[in-house]
């Protein structure tokens, strides 16, 4: 279990662990089935080409799930994510590093603000993103 | 047009089951989506939907007769329909406004939000947004979900 993040440790400007995918052909095979999503980019590199893909494509809403799985891991358990958006910038690719960064961008009560993005091997951001979330404090303000 | 409905309401109830197939699928091991104990320690109901996994869950199961040859299902229902060469999705933004929990109803609505004709480094397109509101069993809004996608 990821470990509590409390309000008292947060403040603007701090940097978020980074957190390393690395999707396999078969996780890629799995994510579609769970999603009972059959388009053929994401399994069937010979027709991934005939859309114009050198390889089949990571799915946009797999990696929607990490960017909402690293937020919420850094949050904790007792953290609530309030809202997120994301843009899809460019294509990723299974069997390559794909790393999550963030930082703290604003802290205004009990919500925190983050910039957070998906990079690829090259250091190009791929899918940038930003998040709120609600953090608990370590003692309730009396 | 902007403000209508772009397909009927669809209702379906998530399992845990099927949210932990999710979670696995996408390597999120949190125990949030595994552990009644932690996900009542954490001051929920029972455990959790990951929050994305909403958009994926309701869609209706649908024949292999729909499926087309790029294996993505035919289009049904009313739909914006542009004579473009390509669409690209453009991005999601999400409320989360309620928790999400396994084994509850959700019903989903899309809406038209905005079609604006814009003009960019390679050309015009089109910005088209839609908005599905995400509301469970006890007419609570757990989410809503802005999407944008682009046609040239």
């Amino acid at each position: 279990m990821s470990e509590q993040r409390y309000l008292e440790d947060v403040s603007a400007g701090a940097d978020m662990p980074p957190m390393v995918k690395n999707a396999s052909r078969a996780q890629l095979f799995l994510f579609s089935a769970a999603t009972n999503n059959p388009h053929r980019i994401h399994y069937d590199r010979e027709y991934a080409a005939v859309e114009g893909h050198p390889d089949v494509l990571v799915h946009g809403p797999l990696q929607g799930a990490w960017l909402s799985q690293y937020v919420m891991d850094w949050a904790g358990p007792l953290g609530r994510l309030l809202g997120m958006s994301w843009q899809n910038r460019a294509r990723a690719f299974p069997e390559r590093d794909l790393t999550f960064r963030g930082k703290v961008t604003a802290v205004e009560g009990d919500q925190v603000s983050l910039e957070v993005w998906e990079e690829d091997e090259t250091g190009a951001v791929l899918m940038p993103c930003t998040a709120k979330v609600r953090l608990p404090r370590r003692r309730e303000p009396q | 047009m902007i403000g209508q409905p772009l397909s009927e309401p669809v209702t379906a109830t998530i399992m845990a089951a099927a949210a932990q197939r999710f979670a696995l699928a996408a390597g999120d091991l949190n125990p949030l989506y595994f552990d009644e104990a932690a996900a009542k320690a954490a001051g929920y109901r029972t455990t959790l939907v990951p929050p994305v996994f909403l958009a994926w869950s309701l869609n209706p199961p649908r024949p292999l007769s729909e499926v087309r040859v790029d294996g993505l299902y035919r289009g049904e229902g009313k739909r914006v329909t542009l004579n473009v060469k390509r669409v690209m999705f453009g991005g999601e933004e999400w409320e989360f406004l309620a928790p999400a929990y396994a084994g509850d109803t959700f019903t989903s609505e899309t809406r038209l939000r905005s079609l604006e004709e814009k003009t960019g480094g390679s050309g015009p397109f089109v910005l088209q947004m839609t908005e599905t509101t995400y509301t469970n069993q006890d007419g609570e809004v757990v989410a809503r979900a802005r999407g944008r996608s682009i046609a040239r």
